[in-house]
């Protein structure tokens, strides 16, 4: 009973940390493409007529919308307060603005020529909430000044703050109108970039490459690519709590070996009367295998139980924790997410119980090879 | 002559001591013939139990050699047949204290791969007087009860040959008599041979030949 919960807690502590961990990579990855696009396609000089390339685009079947895009930095400032904001022009009326679920105050839809949508750091620099004003600089202005011109900055009234989890984007967003940045930094007609929403967006890679070909001068870059490094972090994170998981689950086969170890020599006696019964060294060897094989199963399938009932209070539990030990809500605070993400992942299942199966069973082995080896007149005589 | 269902001759055994090797059967002879029972007599440490274990398979002799005959093969080597050939019949019974008396019985059957055992196991745990006790665990059994499971689990194989090792050793001497009486009563009726150790003067007589081993070396009582 005590290896087999051992077996449960080390299996469910493998997959706990498993299926958060893949909930946060999943949650990161779906953040990375609601923030960059499934596909971003850029240039080496802004894109001359962005409209006939996205009416291309839009004709491929594994496209489902491009929006063009312009960015670029900005000086913003409210009275003595300012920052440098990553000003990005979008189309204020394409309903498929990822910015609109990470809207925290305002509304998205207020986003027109004189307002402007900040992300919740920027907002936080400026001291700004939803209805002040705020000024920005573009680097065309800066060299109009060198020209011996006054330009004037744009005026704009903030509309709504944005959170989307990720700092970088959170400290230092601005979104105003494409029409309104072509304006502020003299593009004309052109755009920086182009973002698109594939229909199958895990295979956004290998659409990024067919879409690319025959299209000089332009890269199509997949939103795997996007943020690599950083998903490279989060893999090798999951990677390296695996490994630990594993000892831990390896240190709870060995308790299962030294249990049925014990159990092997207290029945030494009836080992050696098997013998002189009959018994072949196979069947002995298989009664116990069998024995560490469920005592693996069973343990196995307890922690497939512990791991659903964790993760299905993992709220709780984790409220628990944070009143403990005075954390405030971690998971919101650092990550922005409103709950714990999960992600199940059917292979981490099989592996683990795959991996546990075959531990315990050669756990119950190894005793069961040293018994059947043993004499049974000596066998016998223990008591 | 009946035919021969055990041959044993030249057998050697010494075990380690302190002061070297110390011979226990120098060289030991023995041959039984079906339905024949055999009482081997001596004083502790004389070597009976090895000797018997010998016999049976569960120990490997120095030199010499142990046939056993085996109702399909013939002669073997009972090392190599053990559960077939010879029924062991220990003085603590040996029984599985997890299992049922039915279930003991039936065991020693099913480990040599045999099925549709357990009518003959009732069969024969009624012959030995417990047809009432069969779903009883060992705990739940007198000494004398569980001599008589382990009689019935050496039986059900139909050994050609029994191998008693001190069957009344743990009993009062009333429930020993009839344990006794019992084994040499079913092995007679059932034509299996019977080799039978120990140290009472008394049961030795009951068996049909009667030998003495001193010395490392059997010979006529």
């Amino acid at each position: 009973m005590v290896s087999i919960l051992g077996v449960g807690l080390g299996v469910a502590a493998l997959l706990v940390v498993q299926t958060v961990m893949n909930g946060f990579g999943e949650e990161h990855r779906l953040r990375i493409r609601e923030s960059f696009g499934d596909c971003v396609v850029i240039a080496n000089t802004p894109i001359e007529g962005p409209d006939v390339l996205m009416a291309r685009l839009k004709a491929d079947p594994a496209v489902l919308s491009a929006s063009a895009y312009t960015e670029g930095p900005a000086l913003a400032r409210r009275g003595a307060f300012s920052g440098v904001a990553f000003v990005r022009g979008t189309d204020p009326l394409a309903k498929d603005q990822p910015a609109r679920q990470y809207v925290v105050a305002g509304s998205f839809d207020g986003l027109d020529d004189g307002r402007v949508i900040l992300g919740i750091g920027l907002a936080r620099t400026l001291r700004v909430a939803v209805g002040d004003k705020i000024e920005l600089w573009s680097p065309v202005m800066a060299e109009q000044a060198e020209q011996g011109k006054a330009p004037l900055p744009a005026s704009l009234e903030v509309c709504a703050i944005v959170r989307t989890g990720f700092t970088e984007v959170d400290d230092r967003a601005a979104i105003i109108p494409l029409r309104r940045f072509r304006e502020l930094w003299s593009l004309g007609e052109r755009a920086h970039g182009v973002t698109l929403r594939l229909k199958d967006p895990a295979n956004a890679v290998a659409t990024a490459a067919r879409l690319n070909v025959g299209k000089t001068g332009l890269n199509f870059i997949p939103w795997q690519e996007i943020k690599k490094n950083f998903l490279e972090a989060i893999r090798f994170e999951k990677t390296m709590l695996f490994f630990l998981m594993f000892i831990i689950t390896l240190v709870a086969s060995f308790s299962i070996g030294s249990t049925l170890f014990s159990a092997v020599i207290r029945r030494t006696r009836e080992v050696g009367v098997l013998v002189a019964l009959g018994a072949q060294r196979w069947q002995l060897v298989g009664l116990f295998g069998v024995q560490g094989l469920l005592i693996g199963a069973l343990g196995t399938a307890l922690g497939f139980i512990l791991t659903w009932g964790i993760l299905y209070f993992r709220e709780g539990i984790l409220n628990l924790i944070n009143s403990l030990f005075g954390n405030g809500d971690m998971v919101a605070n650092v990550y922005q997410f409103s709950k714990v993400p999960l992600h199940y992942d059917t292979t981490d299942f099989v592996v683990a119980a795959a991996f546990t199966l075959i531990v315990t069973t050669v756990a119950g082995l190894v005793p069961a090879l040293w018994a059947a080896g043993r004499k049974p007149s000596e066998a016998m005589r223990d008591v | 002559m009946s035919k021969v269902v055990l041959q044993a001759a030249g057998l050697k055994k010494s075990f380690a001591s302190p002061n070297g090797p110390l011979a226990v059967l120098r060289a030991v002879d023995l041959v039984v013939h079906a339905g024949e029972s055999v009482s081997i007599r001596g004083s502790s440490g004389s070597g009976k139990t090895t000797l018997l274990q010998l016999l049976g398979g569960l120990e490997t002799p120095e030199a010499g050699e142990v046939f056993i005959n085996h109702a399909v093969q013939g002669l073997v080597t009972p090392r190599k047949l053990l559960g077939h050939g010879v029924g062991f019949v220990f003085q603590n019974y040996q029984l599985m204290p997890e299992l049922t008396a039915l279930e003991n019985v039936v065991l020693a059957a099913k480990i040599i791969g045999q099925s549709r055992v357990e009518a003959k196991a009732r069969e024969l745990l009624q012959l030995v007087g417990l047809g009432d006790r069969l779903r009883h665990l060992p705990s739940q059994l007198s000494g004398g009860e569980c001599q008589r499971v382990a009689i019935a689990r050496a039986l059900i194989n139909e050994p050609a040959v029994i191998l008693a090792d001190e069957p009344t050793g743990n009993l009062d001497e009333t429930t020993g008599k009839e344990v006794m009486k019992l084994l040499l009563d079913v092995v007679a009726q059932r034509q299996t041979a019977l080799v039978l150790v120990t140290h009472s003067r008394e049961f030795a007589e009951k068996a049909g030949r009667r030998l003495v081993l001193a010395g490392g070396v059997l010979s006529p009582a």
